[in-house]
Parts: C-alpha cells; sequence; structure tokens
C-alpha cells in the first residue's frame, strides 16, 4: 500500500516519544513546587511536567532520566525536551542536555474502506494477528522495520514504531 | 559378549550363569565375574496382584546424577528439576482442565504444548499459572470448545488482558495458528445456561441465524463474540416469547449491561430489524451494512461539514450587520452635536482602525483574525446599542464617545498584542532550529538557541506563590504523607521490639459519640444519622424499651417483616445484659461475631429464636430491667472493636441464656 497513488492518503503523526538524560539528581519535590504545570505522583516515584508551547507531556523521575511524549513530530519533540531542560536549569539543577532518543513515533492512516479482519489474519498468517476478546484491531507485526501496526475493521490503521531501547529505568 | 578367555588356564569355554549371576571357567572352576550386571528388565509384583516394571525411566538429557542404588525406593524424590517441573505442569493442567471439564484428549495436547513451552524457556520469568491457563485456552481454540479466556481468569482470578498476553506470546513462539473464535460456538453454551427447556433448539437456531446477519451487516469485527452472543440470544428469547431480562443474559454472557444495549441499538440501526420475525425467517436481504464504528465516523465528518457551513453563513450575517453598523454610525455621527475641544479627538473612528491592522497579522492565521473580528465587532455592536440607547436616554452623550474609543482599545488591546507576541517567537524558533549543532548533544551543553528564557520563566513560580503551592501540596497530600510517616515509625517500633505484625491499617469510620441521657434519645439520635431499614417500625423500637412485657408479641409481629431486624433487636437487648453499652438499635456490623450466625440468614433458625425470646423475658426478668437502666452516655462501638467486645465480656452470655450450641455458633470462648 503506497499513500503516493489515485488517492492521497494522509499519513498523520499524532504522537512522537523522546527520551534524554540530565546527568544529575534531581530532587522531585523542588520541582513539584516551584514548577507550574507539575503533577507530583509520589506512588510511582515521578513527576509529570506539561508545556504547552509543544504540547508535550514530561515524566521526570529523580535520577535525571526523563521521557517526554506527546509531540507531533521530532524536531517538535527534541525543542520541547531542550526547553524542558532549560526550566529545570533554570530551578537551580545542573543540568545537562544528554543522549536525547527519539523512542517511538506513533501514526494514524485512514482507508477510505473497511477491512475484513478474519480474511485478512487468515492471509497474513503469522505476521498478523486478532484477538477480538482483548482488542478490537488486528495487529500486524514489521520485524524488520521493529513496526508494530493496528489495523482496525473501520479501515483505520494506526503504526507505532519503535526505534531504541525503552525499558530504561 | 565376546568369549573371554580364562586368567588361569586359558580356556575360552566360561559358563555364565544368569541366576546366579557368575561367570565360572568350566576349565580351571575359577570364578572369572560375580554380580554380572545385566541390562534386562525386571518386574515385581504390585498390590493388587498385577506386575510392573522396575526401575525408572531417565530423559536423555538428564543432567547425568546418578540414581540411587537400592535406596530410591519412594519416587519423585531426588528427581532432577526438569521432571519436576512437567510433573507440576501436569498437575496444574489437570486441575484446571477438570474444572474446565475438557476431556482426557485436550488436557494430554495441552501437555505437549506445555513441554513445548518449556523446552523453548517460554516459562521462565511467567507464573506457571499464567502458562498453563494459556495453554489450555490454545487446546480450546484448536478443538474449537465454547471456552472464553474470561472463563479461566476467572478460575485463576487474573486479570484477562495479562492472560491474554501470555496466550498471544505462546502461540507466536510455538508457531500455532490458533482459528479466530466464531461466535456461533458460543451459542449453544449460552443458550443450555439460560434454560429454553425444549425449545432450546429453535432459539438457538434463530440466535444463529441472527448472528450470521450480525456478520454480514459488518457487526461483529472487532466486537466481543460473548458480547454479540448475548444481543442475538436476547432477541431470539423474546421472538420465541421467552422472558430474559437483561440481567440475565449479563450474568450467563458476561458482558456489562451498556455493551449489550449498544448492540441492540446498532442492530436496530440495521434494515433487518425492521423484518418482522417470519419475514426474518424466510428472507434474507441482500445489502450490507457498513460497520457501526464507521457510520458514527461518517457522523461525525458530517457534522464537521455542517458547522463549518454555519461558520460561513454567520460570516456572511457578521458582514450584513457590519454594514448595518457602519450606517448606523454614520446616522449618529450626523445626528450627534459636534463636540469641542479634547472630545472631538477620542470621538474618531481611529482605534478601531488601529486595532483592524494590528488584528491583519503577518504570518495570516486567519482563525485567530476571524475570532478576533467577530468578537471586535460584536463588542462594538453592544457599545454602539448603548450609545443608541444612551441617545434615547438623551443622557451623557458627551462621555459616551469618549469613554467608548478608550473601552474598546483596552477591551481589544490584550488579544491582539498577546498574539502578536506569540508569533514572532514561534517564528525564531522555527529559524532557530535549523542553527542545531549536534555536537552540542554529545558534549551535554544545552543548546538555548531558539528558546526564550521570558517564557520559561513563566513556566516557575515566583517565592510567594511557591509558598501557596506549598501549603496546597501538603495539604492535598496530606493523608499520603501522614501514611508515609505512620509506616515508617510503625517498622522502627516493630523492629526495635522484634515483631513484625505486618497488619493492615483499617479505616474505620469514626462517627461521633451520641450523648444522651436515656435510651430512647439515644436510639432517636442515631437514627437521625443512619437509617438502618426502611423496614423497621422504628415507632415500635422506641415502645420495646418502655414497655418489655408486652413487647415479645410485638416482636413475633415484626419478625416477619424482618428477620435481621429481630435478631437485632434480640441480641442488642442479650448483649445489654452482659454490661456492654449498646442500644437497641445498634448497626448489624458492630455486633460480634457470635452473634453472627443468627444475622445471617437462616430463617428457621430464627423463628425459633423468636419462639424461645417468647418464654425468656418472662424467665429473666432481670435482663429485661436491666435494659431501662442506663448507666452512662451510649457509644457506638466500631467493626474494628468487636474482638475487643468478645474478649471483655466476663459474665453470662447470650450463647447460654438460649442454649447455643443447638445454633451452631462457634463456642472459642467456652464461657
Amino acid at each position: 500500500m503506497e499513500p503516493s497513488n489515485d488517492v492521497a492518503l494522509d499519513i498523520i503523526i499524532t504522537n512522537v516519544v523522546a527520551v534524554f538524560r540530565t546527568r544529575c539528581h534531581l530532587n522531585l519535590r523542588t520541582i513539584a513546587l516551584e514548577g507550574v504545570n507539575v503533577i507530583y505522583k509520589p506512588e510511582y516515584g515521578k513527576v509529570l511536567m506539561k508545556l504547552r508551547k509543544p504540547r508535550i507531556t514530561a515524566s521526570i523521575w529523580s535520577s535525571g532520566k526523563i521521557i517526554c511524549t506527546g509531540a507531533t513530530s521530532e524536531d517538535e519533540a527534541k525543542q520541547g525536551a531542550r526547553r524542558l531542560a532549560r526550566t529545570l536549569q533554570k530551578l537551580g539543577f545542573k543540568v545537562r542536555f544528554s543522549e536525547f532518543k527519539v523512542v517511538n513515533v506513533l501514526a494514524v492512516c485512514s482507508m477510505p474502506f473497511a477491512i475484513r479482519l478474519i480474511d485478512f489474519t487468515k492471509n497474513n498468517r503469522p505476521i498478523a494477528s486478532y484477538e477480538p476478546e482483548l482488542h478490537p484491531a488486528a495487529t500486524y507485526r514489521i520485524k524488520t522495520l521493529k513496526a508494530t501496526v493496528q489495523v482496525f475493521s473501520t479501515g483505520i490503521i494506526c503504526s507505532i514504531q519503535i526505534t531504541g531501547i525503552t525499558k530504561f529505568l | 559378549m565376546s568369549s573371554r578367555v580364562c586368567k588361569n588356564c586359558g580356556g575360552t569355554d566360561i559358563d555364565v550363569d544368569q541366576a546366579r549371576g557368575d561367570a565360572v571357567c568350566v576349565g580351571c572352576g575359577s570364578v572369572l565375574e560375580d554380580n554380572i550386571i545385566v541390562s534386562e528388565v525386571q518386574f515385581m509384583e504390585t498390590g493388587g496382584g498385577g506386575s510392573s516394571a522396575v526401575g525408572q525411566f531417565v530423559a536423555g538429557d538428564a543432567s547425568g546424577r546418578n540414581p540411587t542404588f537400592g535406596e530410591g525406593l519412594y519416587t519423585g524424590v531426588g528427581r532432577e528439576s526438569r521432571a519436576q517441573t512437567l510433573q507440576n505442569g501436569r498437575r496444574q493442567i489437570n486441575t484446571l482442565g477438570h474444572q474446565l471439564q475438557l476431556n482426557q484428549h485436550c488436557l494430554d495436547t495441552a501437555f505437549n504444548f506445555y513441554k513445548m513451552a518449556v523446552c523453548k524457556r517460554l516459562t521462565r520469568g511467567r507464573r506457571v499459572a499464567h502458562v498453563v491457563a494459556a495453554c489450555l485456552y490454545l487446546v480450546c481454540r484448536t478443538e474449537g470448545t465454547p471456552h472464553m479466556l474470561l472463563d479461566l481468569s476467572d478460575l485463576l482470578q487474573v486479570n484477562v488482558y495479562v492472560l491474554g498476553r501470555t496466550f498471544l506470546v505462546l502461540a507466536r513462539e510455538l508457531c500455532i495458528n490458533a482459528p479466530a473464535i466464531d461466535p456461533c460456538l458460543y451459542i449453544p453454551r449460552f443458550a443450555h445456561m439460560l434454560e429454553f427447556g425444549e425449545k432450546n433448539h429453535e432459539v438457538s437456531m434463530t440466535a444463529l441465524r441472527l448472528l450470521q446477519r450480525m456478520k454480514r451487516d459488518w457487526m461483529h469485527t472487532g466486537r466481543r463474540p460473548s458480547g454479540l452472543c448475548g444481543a442475538a440470544l436476547l432477541v431470539a428469547a423474546r421472538m420465541h416469547e421467552f422472558r430474559r431480562t437483561i440481567k440475565e443474559i449479563i450474568s450467563v454472557v458476561k458482558v456489562c449491561e451498556a455493551t449489550l444495549r449498544k448492540r441492540l441499538n446498532e442492530f436496530e440501526d440495521t434494515p433487518t430489524s425492521q423484518l418482522t420475525i417470519e419475514e426474518f425467517m424466510k428472507v434474507d436481504l441482500d445489502q450490507e451494512c457498513d460497520p457501526p464504528s464507521f457510520i458514527a465516523g461518517q457522523r461525525k465528518k458530517r457534522m464537521k461539514l455542517l458547522e463549518e457551513e454555519l461558520e460561513k453563513k454567520i460570516d456572511d450575517v457578521q458582514g450584513e450587520i457590519h454594514e448595518y453598523q457602519d450606517e448606523i454610525e454614520m446616522e449618529l455621527e450626523q445626528s450627534r452635536p459636534k463636540l469641542r475641544g479634547m472630545y472631538a479627538s477620542c470621538a474618531k473612528p481611529g482605534p478601531q482602525e488601529e486595532e483592524d491592522d494590528e488584528i491583519s497579522l503577518p504570518d495570516g492565521e486567519e482563525r485567530e483574525d476571524e475570532e478576533l473580528k467577530a468578537v471586535a465587532q460584536h463588542l462594538n455592536k453592544e457599545l454602539c446599542d448603548q450609545v443608541i440607547s444612551g441617545e434615547e436616554d438623551g443622557e451623557g452623550q458627551e462621555e459616551r464617545p469618549p469613554r467608548r474609543g478608550p473601552s474598546l482599545a483596552s477591551l481589544l488591546g490584550p488579544m491582539p498584542t498577546a498574539a502578536s507576541l506569540g508569533l514572532p517567537e514561534s517564528i525564531s524558533k522555527c529559524i532557530g532550529e535549523e542553527k542545531e549543532n549536534d555536537e552540542d548533544a554529545e558534549n551535554g551543553e544545552l543548546d538555548l538557541s531558539g528558546i526564550d528564557d521570558d517564557e520559561i520563566e513563566l513556566y516557575l513560580l515566583n517565592d510567594k506563590e511557591v509558598k501557596i503551592k506549598t501549603e496546597l501540596w501538603l495539604k492535598q497530600n496530606e493523608d499520603y504523607l501522614k501514611e508515609q510517616k505512620e509506616k515508617e515509625e510503625r517498622i522502627a517500633k516493630e523492629k526495635e521490639l522484634g515483631i513484625y505484625k505486618d497488619k493492615k491499617p483499617k479505616t474505620s469510620k469514626k462517627r461521633a459519640p451520641i450523648h444522651a441521657s436515656t435510651a430512647d434519645e439515644a436510639i432517636e439520635k442515631m437514627l437521625e444519622q443512619k437509617k438502618i431499614s426502611t423496614k423497621i417500625n422504628y415507632d415500635i423500637l422506641k415502645e420495646l424499651n418502655v414497655k418489655p412485657c408486652a413487647s415479645p408479641a410485638r416482636q413475633t409481629a415484626e419478625s416477619p417483616k424482618g428477620a435481621t431486624p429481630g435478631a437485632q433487636r434480640l441480641t442488642g437487648r442479650y448483649r445489654k445484659s452482659t454490661n456492654v453499652p449498646l442500644s437497641l438499635g445498634t448497626p448489624l456490623s458492630s455486633l460480634g461475631k457470635r452473634l453472627r450466625p443468627f444475622i445471617s440468614g437462616h430463617p428457621p433458625k430464627k423463628l425459633a429464636l423468636d419462639q424461645i425470646a417468647i418464654p425468656l423475658p418472662v424467665a429473666s426478668e432481670v435482663s429485661p430491667h436491666s435494659v431501662l437502666v442506663e448507666s452512662g452516655p451510649v457509644v457506638y462501638d466500631d467493626v474494628a472493636d468487636e474482638e475487643e467486645e468478645d474478649e471483655e465480656e466476663p459474665c453470662v452470655s447470650a450463647m447460654e441464656l438460649l442454649g447455643g450450641n443447638e445454633y451452631g455458633c462457634d463456642d472459642d470462648d467456652g464461657f
């Protein structure tokens, strides 16, 4: 399926997840008390900080590792991450912006037709799997690209691509 | 066994006696071998008279630990790990399988899957129960039995998605293609559970037809098959005049009411729902519907289009209003008396034009433009109306125009200016990004290009705000912080004492103690606080205290009303005799566990209680009288205190009065 066919299909990137490290220990309570849009979750040990300009939400751990979610493009993610680091710098932490990595990109595309999931799964046996009891979409895993594609019966196709390490805590 | 040469005489003739296990040279008679080890199978007699082979099975890939000679009479001990794992797995599969009523063939297949999983190391890092359940579900799917993943998760009390994940991993690794679930498989099972009697087969057939119709109408992709089955069965039942409520179906099918209703609504939208029952059985409509979520999506798109059209129309209307406004303004100007001096400058429609200029921003964000324009015009209109009314009133005309000028500016001032602030920033941002250096990232230095410090200052609070926020946050999270402190203290204490009870702190509902001088007052106050039951006639409850002798008659009248209040009253009364300060209207939960069995719902026993109660008040006249005498304020005991109550009671208990053994209550205390 190529997007540049007769009908122009828009592939819209809806979410970009990136991680980076500040290389210094962060005091979550200080951040929670002095930041404007901050939610402190003590039971999970992290602080959620939401920025408005690039609309992103960042989860900040005390070890200095930060996950940035909600950006709509990779550049935006980097921009937001840098802003965040600057904010933390202003709070008084010796922040260094290192190891920025885009970890996950989520894109959505809409087909103008509906899809028969059961037949689709049968034809793509080991690659695709469909479990209606668990999830309404069929999951199609492309190992070479390390991507997972979720196919819904309404014609919406949602692709999650994982480029790097996700488990880093 | 090649013939060996005798060491002594050199003769080759050697006699091997299997029975005694020796090899003897015939020539010289020297024994060459004693206790020969043979590789034969030996049999021994078992208890029932049969015979079994002696020995253990050792797997080819065993670890090589030699089984003990002659001492390993008891099996199962000292086996290597793999065999134990498999044996454990087999046992669990059998237990779970029997609960699901799977036949032996299925269980064996499941065990094979489990063996494969163990070989492929899929059991590492996963609970054995999960892997076992996944194996069983795999078998169910391949065999086509009507078992749902939900059933398994019910049995194991595990989240169904966790099981699902394990199942998917297993299916993928073992390369087993489980066929997709067909909701038709579940129909016989659910129909049986719904008990349609003789018409079971017909209802099932109808439900199957409905399901096929649903499939063609694209209702079944992406949906739980059990939900569809539920809807189909509901309609089929109604068609055959069976009254099956939604609640009954939910309990069988295990979906929630909202889902079922939604499926029914979706089916209603299809053209098939318009057919009568006979028509449905005969005719099958050809046209197929689109999936419901697709339809919902289309509806949304249509709504969007409508909204856009409306907006356009509003724009047109706005344009018209603007024209009228201009005309009105011109008229006003002409009719208004000329202003002198400083007011003249203010009366100019200058600020408006300036604002228009400001509004038309360089980058042309049209949406904002329109909004701002609309707002400006709306405000304009309002002020114009004011001016007009001012004109009609004929008051302070001179004041209005100057007020009009600055007020508009002040109102509209901040909005465009904020917008104009934001844009240059984003522009510089876009330009700034191109200048980024990748080398900075390696150094760890923060590249500040494109980041406006002023804006970031906005993200930080100043000192005062920090203080306020600290207070708020501490207040908000007080409970959590308290809990943490208490936990730490507890752990520290327990460490000192050396006891670590690990009791969970119960959150007890603390009610304010009611101070009352008599039982009546206490009852009244308590009832104000908490209404226990609508079935109790509280007035008569109050009278109980006053007239103890007449009350048993009322008690028997009361008991058919509600068994629990009866027991409650009785037990409350007898509790009084044990000097525990409880009023008659004591909530059930605060009564001791000894008396719970009375309340737990055994009607015949309760009637017996009531019957005994009638003669008893005559016999034990002391107790009713002691009821009247109230020693002090009535205090309510919480649930947490019930254990304390049990231990505190030294004197004769209600149990003994009633001859408690008959009622099967626990006699732990053994007073």
